[in-house]
């Protein structure tokens, strides 16, 4: 913020979200409150594709919740492009676990569903249905209620009914975790195809290391509960990626070897 | 998967075509043998058996009805009758859905009323019914205000339920994604518990019949209620039996109409049994 220091302020602008020492407790019936975060702070910047690794329950998707303003922060703040996050943020789009497509709506309804709400014209909103449609592979299936849907088609619809409205920020939680191997595969292989177009900041929370190390420009690690920021890991992998043959890939090894390394020490603890 | 299909999809049509609509047209005989034999039992017991001044009989019934209906008495009554279902019944439906929907959005509203609404709940409400009468007189409003009361609680309850089984999730995303007020309210909230919402409607039909015939046992000068009553003091049993059956197709038609909306808003669901798309 001083006049003098113009290249810190510049920088800090391309940032999109800054975490900022932030604290989440939360009231647990019995013993008063439970620590789920614990001073965590990040940076992340336009465009990146950030995954979020950690043992499970250390409150990984709470961060997420958090920064799309869904539960109150207990400590610090979170600035969402400058501006402080206090209530909903609906400048975020929201993946969560479970596809939770409107099951009431149609496909096209669900993921217009966005759009309606923003200023968007008729053919606007039209051309960017179609696109997203078909960029997913679901062009056909428009009238189709999510309960004729299988469990790749839907995940592929709640995904570009994130995208749809194009918010600058899309949150990812664990979405493809329930799917099976080779459909988690091609659903990766698709976002990541998506993403080169678009170019949104994607953060994305998982368990599973090689998915954190495919997807990501930067692999955040957390620490067993209270979750602390305990690594940040760099993947150079050049982009395009194929998802197919990820180990195949330079760097992949050398990134996956140091997540491991450090990711070990957060399992032994939760195995005691 | 995709090759199987076509065989068990033969395999099904032609249990249809054979086995399953020889087992159908068993069933419908049946039935028709079971209800028709009933009516035999019911005429001949009235001639050999048991007094038709007490039980009547089919024919007396069919007679009586014609007659009823020829004269235009019976559809004045049905006419009144059904003119304190249509006002009390739309209005507690609405204000039952509105109020379950208020409570599940307010957490303030539902922990001041909650306790409220619940000892309400315990009142026997036909017992209402004389007070009504006291308040409102023996025209139809008395009668719309009890066929109100037993709608109305058993769609409140319904919806409360609804609202507490919604799940957040859903909303928290649709908020997310810009809805706000009536867009979250009828695009969202509504439909995500819309299978309670017509449980309650849907078990509140009968319910509004009894509150407008109980009203009219009561004290009124017409309706199907007053006409069953009228003629049961004067020992005309098969007019009882006229006004017993008409209740009763009120009550089905009014539930053939709902079960049609029904199906038409919860289409989602019905539509999920039939097909299922593998890839």
């Amino acid at each position: 913020m001083e006049p003098t220091r113009q290249g810190a302020v510049a920088a800090r602008d391309d940032l999109v979200i800054r975490v900022e020492e932030v604290t989440k407790a939360f009231q647990t019936p019995d013993r008063g409150h439970m620590v789920a975060l614990e001073n965590i702070s990040l940076n992340i910047p336009y465009g990146e594709f950030i995954t979020i690794v950690g043992p499970s329950g250390c409150g990984k998707s709470t961060l997420l919740k958090l920064i799309a303003g869904l539960t109150p922060i207990s400590g610090g703040r979170i600035l969402y492009q400058g501006e402080e996050v206090q209530e909903l943020n609906t400048k975020v789009g929201y993946v969560p676990q479970e596809s939770k497509l409107f099951p009431w709506l149609t496909l096209e309804e669900n993921v217009a569903f966005g759009l309606d709400s923003k200023r968007y014209s008729r053919e606007e909103r039209e051309r960017q249905l179609k696109h997203f449609i078909a960029l997913a592979g679901l062009s056909g299936f428009e009238k189709y209620y999510p309960a004729q849907l299988s469990g790749g088609m839907s995940k592929r619809a709640s995904i570009i009914r994130a995208l749809a409205y194009e918010p600058p920020v899309i949150l990812m939680d664990e979405p493809f975790g329930p799917l099976d191997a080779q459909t988690r595969m091609v659903l990766q292989d698709e976002l990541l195809k998506i993403w080169e177009q678009k170019r949104q900041t994607i953060l994305f929370v998982t368990h599973d290391l090689v998915e954190a190390v495919a997807l990501a420009d930067r692999v955040v690690v957390m620490t067993h509960r209270p979750a602390r920021v305990k690594d940040v890991i760099e993947v150079p992998m050049k982009r395009p990626r194929n998802i197919f043959e990820i180990h195949r890939q330079e760097g992949f090894d050398e990134a996956y070897g140091r997540l491991w390394n450090i990711f070990r020490h957060e399992l032994n603890i939760g195995t005691h | 998967m995709t090759i199987e299909a076509p065989t068990t999809d033969r395999t099904i049509a032609a249990e249809r075509s054979g086995f399953i609509s020889k087992r159908r047209v068993w069933i419908v005989l049946l039935r028709v043998a079971i209800v028709g034999g009933f009516f035999l039992l019911w005429q001949i017991a009235s001639q050999r058996w048991i007094d038709a001044f007490l039980i009547s009989s089919p024919s007396r019934i069919v007679i009586s009805m014609i007659a009823g209906f020829r004269s235009g008495e019976l559809i004045q009554h049905c006419w009144v009758t059904l003119q304190e279902i249509a006002i009390g019944f739309p209005a507690g439906v609405i204000l039952g859905i509105g109020l379950g929907y208020a409570f599940g959005r307010s957490r303030l509203l539902a922990e001041i009323f909650e306790p409220i609404i619940i000892a309400l709940n315990g009142i026997p409400r036909t017992a209402l019914a004389p007070l009504f009468i006291v308040w409102l007189g023996i025209g139809i409003w008395s009668k719309v205000g009890v066929v109100f009361l037993l709608t109305f609680f058993l769609n409140f309850f319904n919806t409360y339920a609804g609202m507490r089984q919604l799940d957040q999730e859903y909303v928290d995303l649709a908020r997310l994604m810009g809805a706000r007020g009536w867009r979250l309210t009828f695009r969202v909230i509504l439909p995500a518990i819309s299978p309670y919402v017509f449980t309650g409607i849907r078990t509140s039909i009968p319910f509004a019949v009894i509150g407008a015939i109980v009203g009219e046992f009561v004290a009124a000068t017409e309706g199907v209620g007053f006409f069953i009553r009228q003629a049961a003091g004067l020992f005309r049993t098969a007019d009882v039996f006229v006004g017993i059956i008409v209740l009763m197709f009120m009550v089905i038609a009014m539930d053939k109409i709902a079960e049609l909306i029904e199906r038409r808003a919860l289409q989602w669901q019905a539509q999920s049994e039939h097909i299922t798309i593998q890839g």
